[in-house]
């Protein structure tokens, strides 16, 4: 019951909802960064074959966010799943070196496709707190959004899921470039 | 805390009652009393006054092992045997009536508390003798044998002691978890101990009648009583969590299999530590594309297990892990169509805790081709194909939530292809599956690990090896089951007549969207808080009434068939589709190029177009009259009849006595 009522006053008071979907390749920490926005605690997370659906609220925005399963064999299950999306937040794991230009690949792969035309590009270059890690500024020159992005919104921000550094960021990043309705 | 010390002062409630007639009398009251205070008790309560008689006997049955079937005393509403009360349900009653109690002594006046304690003091010691087997740990003694029953787990080379009272459950994984606290992990627990050691007695007495006897020092059987009810019912009860090994094994036929290929385990670990030396060799490059992302899994294969963990004072890698990784290696050297596919990581694992590595790797064989066929292969289809087996099922049992999930499914583009056709493919969803199944793959691949709580989830594994696979969907569906009721109570809440939104389009259109969210997180997180394996089976395995449990392995088998042969169907359907929209791109882009270009050419892709529109229509003719029919039995008629009378009258009988 409260529900179609807050739901009323939402409407009244311009608040949102807005499907995000995170992907990017397995061990990056999208789970990770799912559950730190949801209960603010560090789940000791183990690889999703599934996926995991919760919503957070955050400044009167209700992002539902689909956190998939990143193993390669496991993407065709999900890949036709997500029309609708408002944006996309793709995480990579900065601290993977040797994997940089699969997680590349996969990004293109994945905004290539038509579902993916109109969604706002988040770039989540996480585990800053690794001392390896690229820096944001690195990830981003690396996946050349800068030439190959012309007609999409997109940005790159440094995180750390363990102590939540850049997750809001993001996510006010988010609802500021998406269209008040 | 505070609840647990003064658990026994809450049990007797009334004060009159007199001491002679033993504690027994006392609690039947109570429970009486109770009855009367809440009106929601589970449905497998027996009705009023029926305990009474029985309760004296108790401690003759316990310490002579008689026949089993002279426990046999009550049938529940659906004709079902409620497990001798003596032993068995009838402590469980009584606990979790003390466990509301509790939850409810504020309603009751203060006057009644403090009369209570007298009684409490006469009640602790006249059931002293009864310790043992209610096993409520009052004394040391009692815990010390609790903590045997349910410490003698993994095999011994990798034993570590774990304190029942730590936070570490007795399998070594975390009790806390995200959808349950450690107070409530320990309430439940209390209770499911007891239960646990009183199930063990009763196997212990059931495999002596058959002349089984544990060979080992550790009194595990290796060899189990042929098939029948009886040991079906056991077994739906719960294995003794240190036989469960074992048990897993004999039923899986794991002897046959290990017979037919001795020492191949040996030789493919040979194999795996040569490749993890040399990694060179390109022949084997897709098997170390495997390893690497088997490297990936292995330390976040049950992070929260001890057995798992890394230990803080040596820099080795647990012992587990390295096992782990030799199974998984093994695995995708041994069977290439496979590989490996994630969550294979936790069903190695979890055997690991049950099984020596060698029979861990075999069972892991033998899940992936006899229970869950194609499931972890590479192009998942074995998957796709349960899931689809499962909607069917769902369709066919539980209308109500599957009219969410079919309004959940998009229609696709090629519907409109014959205009003239108002008709749908009734069983498209076979072919693009609801997305809630992005939810139940992960049951099926991982077989429920990670998705109920452990305890859960070995209770479905027992049943799993002696029942078959069909066993993972009546699980499913007794999972949605318990959704469905959630959703129908959640929707009745929300519905509120005489508020009318703004704009009634734009509401049921989000309402739409806010359905699906609803249902995702409502099936996401429901199982995890199944934590009690026995409510679970309770609310539905063991009712006769509900429906699915007609459902048997024969059918699913059948059912499989068919929606391998639909999805097939419909990826011709769909591949002819897209031909024919090709062809018809080229033929107008040959007309576009120039009229004078050859005419013979577009001519032919006219007429191949054309056949090819015959055949899809042919075809989608098919699709739209194949229907899959459930057998279906009179589900409603207990045949038991019979049996049922007798067995009532049997307990007239020994009232009377």
């Amino acid at each position: 019951m409260g529900n179609s009522i807050s739901r009323a006053l939402g409407k009244l008071f311009g608040s949102r909802e807005m499907k995000i979907l995170m992907l990017g390749l397995d061990n990056a920490g999208k789970t990770t960064i799912l559950y730190k926005l949801k209960l603010n605690k560090i789940k000791t997370s183990a690889p999703t074959v599934g996926f995991n659906v919760e919503t957070v609220t955050y400044k009167n925005v209700k992002f539902n966010m689909w956190d998939v399963g990143g193993q390669e064999r496991l993407r065709p299950l999900w890949r036709h799943y997500f029309p609708a999306t408002t944006a996309l937040i793709f995480v990579i794991d900065s601290n993977d070196r040797e994997r940089m230009n699969e997680a590349k690949e996969e990004l293109y792969s994945i905004i290539s496709e038509k579902e993916m035309e109109n969604v706002v590009l988040l770039v989540l270059a996480n585990k800053q707190d690794l001392k390896n890690a690229m820096k944001p500024q690195e990830v981003s020159e690396f996946l050349q959004l800068d030439s190959n992005l012309k007609n999409q919104l997109w940005c790159v921000i440094g995180s750390n899921a363990l102590t939540g550094k850049g997750l809001m960021e993001g996510l006010s990043w988010i609802s500021n470039n998406t269209n008040k309705k | 805390m505070e609840r647990y010390q003064r658990k026994p002062g809450m049990l007797p409630k009334s004060p009159s009652v007199p001491d002679f007639h033993g504690s027994t009398r006392v609690r039947n009251i109570n429970l009486e009393m109770k009855r009367n205070a809440s009106p929601m008790l589970p449905s497998w309560l027996p009705p009023q006054g029926t305990p009474s008689p029985e309760r004296p006997s108790r401690l003759r049955i316990e310490s002579t092992y008689m026949d089993d079937d002279e426990n046999l005393s009550f049938i529940d509403l659906y004709g079902d045997e409620v497990m001798s009360r003596k032993i068995d349900i009838n402590d469980d009653d009584y606990e979790k009536d003390d466990v509301r109690t509790n939850d409810e002594c504020t309603d009751y006046p203060s006057s009644s508390r403090v009369g209570s304690k007298s009684t409490v003091a006469t009640f602790s010691d006249s059931n002293l003798e009864l310790n043992t087997d209610y096993g409520t740990r009052t004394g040391s003694e009692n815990s010390e044998s609790l903590a045997e029953t349910v410490n003698h787990y993994v095999p011994s080379e990798h034993k570590i002691l774990i304190d029942p009272d730590g936070i570490y459950d007795r399998y070594g994984f975390k009790k806390q978890s995200n959808s349950l606290s450690e107070i409530a992990y320990n309430r439940w627990w209390k209770e499911y101990a007891p239960y646990c050691q009183r199930r063990k007695l009763k196997w212990k007495i059931f495999l002596e009648k058959h002349k089984i006897q544990p060979q080992n020092s550790q009194a595990i059987p290796s060899k189990f009583p042929d098939k029948t009810e009886k040991l079906k019912r056991y077994i739906r009860k719960g294995i003794p969590g240190d036989w469960r090994g074992n048990a897993w094994w004999y039923f899986a036929n794991g002897d046959d299999m290990l017979k037919k290929n001795v020492g191949k385990y040996k030789s493919l670990v040979d194999q795996v530590e040569m490749l993890i030396q040399s990694q060179t060799d390109e022949k084997y490059s897709k098997i170390y594309m495997n390893m690497e992302i088997i490297e990936r899994d292995l330390n976040r294969t049950f992070p929260d297990n001890l057995y798992f963990q890394q230990d803080p004072d040596s820099s080795k890698e647990p012992r587990m892990i390295s096992a782990l990784r030799r199974i998984l290696v093994a695995f995708s050297i041994y069977n290439p169509k496979i590989g490996y596919c994630q969550s294979m990581n936790f069903l190695a694992a979890l055997l690991l805790l049950f099984l020596e590595e060698e029979k861990a790797f075999w069972m892991l064989v033998i899940i992936t081709s006899k229970y869950l066929p194609g499931v972890h292969e590479v192009n998942l289809e074995g998957v796709n194909i349960d899931q689809g087996v499962l909607m069917l099922c769902i369709r066919e049992y539980l209308p109500d939530i599957w009219k969410t999930i079919e309004s959940t499914c998009e229609t696709t583009a090629y519907h409109n292809a014959f205009q003239s056709r108002k008709s749908q493919f009734k069983n498209e969803f076979l072919f693009k599956l609801p997305p809630i199944t992005l939810c139940t793959v992960s049951w099926f691949m991982s077989c429920f690990i990670g998705i109920v709580p452990v305890e859960t989830t070995l209770r479905i594994w027992d049943c799993l090896f002696y029942e078959g696979s069909h066993f993972l969907f009546k699980i499913s569906l007794a999972i949605f089951k318990i959704c469905e009721h959630e959703l129908l109570h959640k929707r009745h809440q929300s519905r509120i007549p005489g508020i009318s939104t703004p704009n009634p389009s734009k509401y049921s259109k989000s309402h739409g969207d806010d359905a699906d969210i609803e249902l995702f997180q409502l099936v996401q997180s429901l199982p995890k808080k199944l934590l009690d394996p026995n409510d679970l089976f309770e609310k539905s395995i063991f009712k006769r009434i509900v429906n699915f449990n007609s459902l048997g392995q024969d059918e699913i088998d059948r059912c499989r068939k068919y929606v391998m042969s639909q999805r097939n169907k419909y990826k011709d359907f769909v591949d002819m589709m897209n031909k024919k929209q090709t062809e018809k791109d080229a033929s107008v882009i040959s007309t576009a190029d120039g009229k004078s270009s050859d005419s013979s050419r577009y001519d032919v892709s006219v007429s191949s177009s054309e056949e090819s529109i015959m055949t899809a229509e042919d075809l989608s003719e098919v699709l739209m009259r194949e229907t899959y029919g459930f057998k279906r039995t009179l589900t409603n008629v207990s045949w038991n009849n019979i049996g049922l009378k007798s067995r009532v009258r049997q307990i007239r009988k020994k009232k009377d006595r």
